[in-house]
This record gives structure tokens, sequence and C-alpha cells, in this order.
């Protein structure tokens, strides 16, 4: 992938932002339901683990001494990844959000989640590599608030309804892992 | 400071004061008395496989290095300057010849030895090196690849330690020819919980999985558990809980790994590779244990292993009110690639920091610790009394055994732990 996002049109761009606005605001309102049909049945939905590397000496000088890559345990690495889901796990998640006895979303987390930085890296046929980045504020009795912060690297499929999800990576930011879950539908 | 410990934990440990989860100087305690005297674990020699190979951990708050040394040996030190006390590793892992301590760049052989001041040129009197190592952990050993570490000059051999948990233990660990190996960076994440409630979590209480997880787990899986459960006590504050299958339960009930995600849908190549563990497991762990199905095991004070999920566990304390939880995913040494990537769901998709299943243990484990925060119920300690004495020695499980519904593997726990921050407690 270049470096360089692709040059969208404005009703491209447009077209991507409606997507994500639209799935976030299902998301922000626990219509969990409504956001798997937006997801492809043969999804790849990941999290690295973020590990603090050793510098490598000869690479002093040089941006790949402290590249965030070299911080991901990530699907191809032999480490441990954080989450590996398939549609099954998504689908299980969101029918427990919706059982009486799902305690730890019993009372639901109040969320708010602003999207951004939605970038267009290529495109390939009806294939669109996206970057986009987001703020998830999180607010649950019995727990302190918490923000969540991260890149999600997508592959949206572009079907007849709209985009689907095919591939989902998200990158969070953190050292400590000061969360009560990443569990969540990121 | 007036409270004693004997008013924590009555005689039969049927009653937990709320302090014992949530008062400083009992805190303070622990680590004298439990933190200070115990085997503490710190690794796995999969994870230091070569010479420089290095990995950190903690004994309680105490941040360790655990290294291989140049000379093949396992050397653990204390992540700390002698100069000025600074951590001189901050890489999770990795391979080096030095740690350099960033303040002074006094530098440490992977062994811990002092090797260089650069300020010494300048200075006419030099300091003595031999004696500004890494402070390094007094004992050190291994078992079955397992490696602790203890503050206590004087502690009893690690294998005398974990005692009859050996033989639990190697229903897994030996069930693989290669053993186990322990893959990638802990997953580490930090709670308003008290370190003991997922300690206790893990010893053997699967009877809340009826109930707290009972939007996840069927309850046909429950009532296999209640069954054919076993729960077992070697050593007050060692246990295990288990399945006892059937002699003709199907291979795929009975082999390891196949009730979890992985198992269920990895395809037939990790599905074969688990059946052959299976079919050849009790020629290398006999009969009685090749029929075993793990559940959950603890090794006092404060290591755990999941056996379906397969994840190793500690909980590191980080005051009364904070833990930081680590856990690594575990595979078999022998399997293929392939097979480690796709057998490490089966601990990430339920547990780990976004476990289906140890989202509700993260939350039940924060709010205990709100309720044993509380004031003006000092009068009401925690009920800890189901199955009072009905545990039995067993004909050929070794340990004290019951249903998994006894909670004398808590009390056990508790007897151990009152008894050793008792012996303490004239101190503080």
């Amino acid at each position: 992938m270049s470096n360089q996002s692709l040059a969208t049109s404005p009703e491209e761009q447009r077209a991507l932002e409606r997507f994500y606005f639209h799935e976030a605001r299902l998301l922000d309102n626990r219509q969990y339901q409504q956001w798997l049909s937006l997801v492809s049945e043969q999804i790849s939905y990941l999290m690295p683990s973020r590990v603090n590397v050793q510098v490598d000496n000869r690479a002093r000088g040089n941006e790949d001494m402290i590249s965030v890559e070299r911080e991901l345990e990530d699907q191809e690495s032999m480490g441990c990844p954080i989450r590996e889901e398939t549609y099954i796990h998504l689908m299980v998640r969101v029918e427990r959000a919706y059982k009486i006895n799902s305690w730890s979303e019993n009372p639901p987390a109040r969320t708010r989640r602003i999207v951004g930085n939605i970038e267009l890296m290529a495109r390939e046929g009806d294939s669109f590599s996206v970057l986009s980045n987001f703020h998830l504020y999180y607010a649950r009795p019995g727990n302190e608030d918490v923000i969540y912060s991260g890149q999600r690297r997508d592959t949206l499929l572009s079907q007849e309804e709209g985009f689907h999800i095919g591939r989902r990576e998200v990158v969070m930011d953190y050292a400590n892992i000061a969360m009560p879950t990443l569990g969540l539908l990121f | 400071m007036s409270l004693r410990v004997s008013e924590l934990v009555n005689e039969d440990a049927s009653l937990i004061s709320r302090r014992c989860w949530s008062d400083e100087r009992v805190y303070a305690l622990e680590k004298l008395g439990i933190f200070g005297k115990s085997w503490l674990f710190l690794g796995h020699e999969s994870q230091i496989k070569q010479p420089g190979d290095f990995v950190q951990a903690y004994m309680c708050e105490t941040p360790i290095i655990l290294s291989r040394g140049q000379d093949g040996g396992i050397y653990a030190n204390i992540n700390s300057c002698s100069h000025r006390g600074l951590p001189v590793c901050r890489a999770d892992h990795g391979n080096t010849k030095r740690f350099v301590c960033p303040y002074h760049n006094w530098s440490y052989s992977v062994e811990g030895n002092l090797m260089t001041i650069p300020q010494e040129t300048e200075v006419v009197q030099k300091p003595d090196k031999s004696q500004l190592g890494l402070k390094r952990v007094p004992r050190v050993e291994a078992w079955r690849g397992m490696i602790f570490g203890s503050f206590d000059e004087a502690i009893i051999p690690l294998g005398d330690y974990l005692g009859d948990m050996r033989f639990y233990l190697d229903a897994f660990l030996n069930r693989f020819p290669q053993g186990i190996e322990f893959i990638g960076a802990p997953h580490r994440w930090v709670l308003n919980a008290n370190w003991k409630l997922p300690v206790e979590n893990q010893l053997g209480d699967v009877n809340h999985g009826a109930f707290l997880h009972s939007s996840i787990i069927p309850k046909e899986a429950q009532d296999m558990i209640e069954r054919l459960g076993y729960s077992v006590v070697t050593t007050p504050g060692h246990g295990a809980t288990f399945r006892l299958m059937p002699e003709d339960s199907p291979i795929d009930e009975m082999a390891w790994g196949m009730e979890g995600m992985a198992g269920m849908f990895g395809g037939d190549e990790v599905q074969n590779y688990l059946r052959e563990v299976q079919a050849q497991a009790a020629e290398r762990v006999g009969d009685l244990r090749a029929r075993m199905k793990g559940l959950t095991y603890g090794i006092y004070p404060n290591l755990s292993f999941l056996w379906s999920n397969t994840s190793f566990k500690v909980s590191h304390p980080r005051g009364p009110g904070k833990v930081e939880y680590w856990s690594w995913s575990v595979v078999p040494a022998d399997a293929p690639g392939s097979i480690k990537k796709t057998l490490r769901t089966n601990y990430s998709s339920f547990f780990g920091p976004a476990g289906i299943l140890e989202q509700e243990d993260a939350e039940v484990w924060v709010q205990q610790f709100i309720g044993s925060n509380i004031d003006f119920a000092d009068d009401r300690p925690y009920y800890y009394g189901l199955g009072l004495g009905e545990e039995k020695p067993h004909a050929e499980l070794p340990g004290l055994v019951s249903v998994t519904a006894n909670e004398f593997y808590a009390r056990h726990f508790f007897s151990r732990w009152r008894d050793e921050l008792q012996a303490v407690e004239e101190m503080l």
C-alpha cells in the first residue's frame, strides 16, 4: 500500500463517510443486530497485541526503528493477537448483548464514537482499503470512564446495498490495557 | 493498628473478612508473609531459548528480568540499576548482550553482572563492580520448563512445593511429546480488583460458570461439569478442577482443545492433530489422566492455568485494590506453526482482555472489590462455608476430593494465607 491515500471524488469520500458515521451511530445506539448486517460472513476481525519491543541498534537513524508495525503481534506473527475473530464470534457477541444475564453489559455502557481521518488507500474492483481513526468514550455504572483510541484498517466490499466490512484490523493505542474489556465492537 | 489476622479468617476459614481484600496493612503483610516467602512464577523456558534471550516478569510489584545467560543457565534479577534504581530493561522481551541504564549508562551483562561504569575512569577510587550487579533473585528453579523464583533463600525445593499438584499438571504438560510453549508477550491488563479474587476464581470456582457465564456457556456443558466434575486440593492453596470422562467417551469429547473455538471451527488439520494427541495420551500420562479433561488449576499464591482455553495467568498485585493481570496463550511445542496459530484462538476467543467469558469475570472482580471496601459491614464477613468438611481422600486421585460446589479450595487457600500472615504479623 502506498503511503499516500488515493484522490477521491467528493461523492466517493462522502459515501465512505456516510457508511462509517452510520456504523458508529448503530453501535452507539446499541443496534448491534443492524450493525451485523453490515458485516460480511467471511469477515476477519482482528486486533493485534501491542508490545514494548527492543530497539534494534542496526535500525537507528531509520523510521523503521520506531515503526508501529514492529510493536504489533498480528495474525501473521507467532505471537498472540488479542482478537482473531470470525463472523461466528461477532454473532455470539451480538446475540449476547440482548440476553438479560450478560452481566458485563448490564447496565449497558454509554458510548460515543468519533470516527475521522477516513482515507481510501487502495481500490481493487469492488474492494476498498480504508483507514480510519476513532475515539470511543465509554461510561458504565460501577466503572471508571475510559477513552478507547485506535486505528481501523478495513477492507470494505462495495455491494448493491452498500458497503460490507470484509476485514477489519483494529490497532489499539494502549501501553497497559487499562480498560474493562477490549471485547467491544470497534 | 488494632486489626489482628485472627479476626480476618475464622478457624475453619468459612468466614472471610472484607478487610482481607481491601486493607492496606493486610497487603503489607501479604508482601512480607506470602510474596517474600513463596515460589512465584516467572516464565517458561520456551520464552528464553537462546543465550541472551530475556523476558520481563514480576514478583509482586518488583520488576524482574528473566534471562538465558551466555553459559546457558537461567538467571532472574531485579530490574533496577544499582546506581539510581531505574529499570535497565524496557522491552517486554528480546535478545541482548547488555542492559544499559539510561541515566548514566551503567551496563549489565545478561546474567546481571555490572560490566561498565562510564564515570569510573575519572575518579581515583574505583567501585568494586563485583558487588554492584543487579540484585539476583536468590532462588530460581524450574520444573517441566516452568521457571519460578523466590526471595526466600531457605524455601523448600520447587518440586516439593508443587507436591502432588505435579500429578495434575503432568496430565496436561506431559500430554505432548515436546511439552508446551508460551507464545508471544503476555497480555497484561489493569483492573481495580484485589489480586486474590482472580486466583480464587481459577483455583476451583467453576460453579460460577452456570450463573455468571450463562449467557455464553450452554446449560448442557454446565450439567456435564456437575456430573463428571471433580475439585481437588493437593496442598492448601494448590488446586485442580477437571472432568473425568467415562472410558467409552468418543475421542472428540475426550480430547483437549476440541471444545474451544479453534477445535470446533478450526478445520480438519487442527482437529486431526487434537485426535492424535488424545490417541497417544494414555501412553504418555496413563489411562486415568488420559480421561482427564481439565477446567481450572491454581498454584499458590498467584499462578493459574485454564486447561480448555489453554492459558497461564499470573495475578500481580498493585495494592489492595488494583491488579495487573498477565496471561499467555500456551500451545503444544511439537505442533506445526499453522496449528499453533489456530489453537491460540482457543484462548483469545473466550479469555484474555477481549475474551467473551473473561469480560464477565473482570466485571465481578471489580464489583467484588467495591463490596469489600465499604464501611459499616465488618460484622458481616463473607460466607465461605459451602460443603464444609465434605471433602475426602480418593482411591486414585491424590489430595482431598469433592464436588465442584464445595468451596474447600478457597477455605484451604485462606487457611494457609492466614497462617502465613500470622507468622509475620509482629513484623509490622
